[in-house]
């Protein structure tokens, strides 16, 4: 993967619409570099999710910009928006699965979508994860017949195929009705050394703990907006 | 095979862009439906009472402006949809594996399950409608008359209005309700974080298959009416020529206009049917459940199904 010799995210006073988002309707600036973690602390998980759709240019801005890869958001039509964000992994708490396909499937829609990689291909990289977060193989029931656990993994594995270059994640470790930090920080750790970059979003300061030392900026999301913090 | 996603630096090898005309202009919208009617439009009283007569003018012309589009509000979804569908349809680049998977999914439900429903259904028609034409234009001396009356009737008429109804109630409802619970359940946003536009992954091989099927059940349900028709006549005493010879005299009859007309109504009749249930599914609202997704789209795709069959009665 190309190093870009930028930032590869990049939010420049970008200032949301309040009605559409509900983030507070304030200038909000960060730099994320390729092969960076952040985390972002915030007590509220659907605000995390907004400032994920922020970064994906899904939301739009009163003032300022937002830019992925060195392009703005705002200058690029739909199918190159879609084209970037099929680029990003995501875990988030809104619902991602859908009962239309199995489980197998729904994990690798969204290469099968956006790359022409061959199906042999990713579906051993898709085994290769799911081995790794615990799973014995890939799921192919519906996810509504997973159990809560599985679904934990399958999300992760979701987020993660692909090699994608920035990782949006809303903390998947708290409240996991299983241990998957061992995978989830090993995989982190791979993808920035491909040179991807992380946003991780928290609400509890003791999760990224065991990540500390490799944490590269802390930031606090508020209702005043975006304010960095001393990492201890 | 390449393993790089494309759309870095120059022009993306793929990717669309769904019509503007369904795009939400909110994406954050906390209702995830890809739009809703436009609200209608309030006065401000305060500024009412002071008006002068060119100012409540303009109010007057907003708010008609408003009730019409309210009104009209769907069909120019419709309209707008039909354009992308039609466009994107044409693109090899839409063509994605995603796009292909849904496509032959729909049309194996759509046409595959419902083949059965059809010949029932037209077998149902054959005995009801076929075998009583044949029996009284015989009874009024008028056989000469069955092919032109059965094609007009039967071919022409019925049979895209009953298939187009079968459609709807066996897999459009379901298309609406699936689409509209993703809607309404956010996965639809979700696909949209991840680069994958709705429209063209549900809207498009769903509209298409529904127009593949439109086609297919239509000549089905023409042939299983009039064999059906045929058989019961011919046991009746009705009719004694051959099933070719009845088949020939149906063909006869048709003008070189039906050839064309009868296999666009079923096209048609499928296609619309298909983008309407995908659309009122892609524009439920957060207030939107079952109860209210449902009978509105049934009514809808009824009232699609009745409309086509109304213009091109009227060659239209």
């Amino acid at each position: 993967m190309k190093r870009l010799n930028g930032p590869l995210l990049e939010l420049a006073d970008a200032t949301p619409v309040f009605d559409e988002s509900s983030l507070p309707p304030v200038p909000l600036s960060m730099r994320v570099m390729s092969g960076e973690c952040v985390v972002i602390e915030t007590r509220d998980m659907s605000r995390a999710t907004m400032f994920s759709d922020l970064c994906s240019g899904m939301v739009h801005l009163r003032n300022g910009s937002a830019h992925f890869m060195g392009m703005c958001w705002d200058d690029l039509d739909d199918r190159h928006r879609n084209a970037l964000r099929g680029r990003i992994g995501r875990i988030t708490r809104r619902p991602i699965w859908t009962d239309l396909f199995g489980t197998h499937v729904g994990i690798m829609f969204k290469e099968l979508h956006h790359t022409t990689v061959s199906v042999p291909d990713l579906t051993s990289q898709t085994v290769r994860l799911c081995t790794r977060f615990g799973l014995p193989g890939i799921p192919v029931e519906t996810p509504r017949r997973l159990s809560s656990a599985d679904l934990v993994r399958v999300t992760c594995v979701r987020a993660f195929l692909g090699q994608p270059q920035l990782l949006l994640i809303e903390d998947p470790l708290e409240g996991s009705p299983v241990d998957i930090s061992g995978a989830f920080f090993e995989c982190l750790t791979e993808a920035r050394d491909r040179g991807a970059s992380v946003v991780w979003f928290v609400r509890d300061s003791s999760v990224w703990q065991p990540y500390r030392k490799a944490v590269s900026a802390l930031w606090r999301l508020a209702d005043d907006g975006l304010l960095t913090v001393r990492i201890r | 095979m390449t393993d790089r996603p494309t759309g870095q630096g120059g022009p993306p090898q793929h990717d669309n862009a769904a019509p503007e005309d369904i795009l939400p202009n909110d994406p954050g919208s906390i209702a995830h439906g890809l739009g809703v009617p436009p609200e209608t439009f309030h006065p401000d009283e305060e500024n009412q009472e002071n008006a002068t007569i060119s100012e409540r003018f303009v109010y007057f012309l907003g708010t008609l402006g408003a009730l019409v589009r309210k009104q009209v509000w769907f069909l120019l979804v419709i309209l707008g949809t039909m354009w992308g569908v039609l466009r994107e349809s044409v693109r090899p680049n839409s063509w994605r594996r995603t796009v292909r998977y849904e496509f032959q999914l729909t049309l194996s439900d759509v046409a595959g399950r419902g083949l059965l429903s059809t010949l029932v259904m037209g077998s149902l028609t054959g005995v009801g409608v076929v075998s009583q034409a044949i029996y009284w234009l015989g009874f009024a001396g008028m056989a000469k008359m069955t092919g032109s009356v059965l094609v007009s009737v039967i071919v022409r008429e019925l049979a895209p209005i009953l298939v187009g109804i079968l459609m709807l109630g066996r897999s459009g409802m379901l298309s609406l309700a699936e689409v509209g619970m993703l809607a309404t359940g956010g996965q639809i946003r979700s696909m949209q974080a991840e680069g994958l536009d709705p429209f063209l992954l549900l809207v498009l091989p769903r509209t298409l298959a529904f127009t593949v099927a439109g086609f297919t059940l239509g000549i089905m349900f023409s042939i299983a009416s009039l064999t059906t028709g045929y058989i019961i006549s011919r046991a009746s005493g009705a009719l004694s020529n051959s099933l070719f010879s009845f088949f020939y005299d149906v063909v006869t009859a048709m003008t070189p206009a039906d050839y064309l007309l009868i296999p666009l109504k079923f096209v048609v009749v499928g296609f619309l049917v298909g983008l309407g249930c995908c659309v009122s599914g892609l524009t439920a609202s957060n207030e939107d459940s079952l109860g209210t997704l449902l009978p509105r789209g049934f009514s809808r795709g009824i009232l699609i199904v009745m409309t086509v069959s109304v213009l091109f009665s009227l060659k239209v």
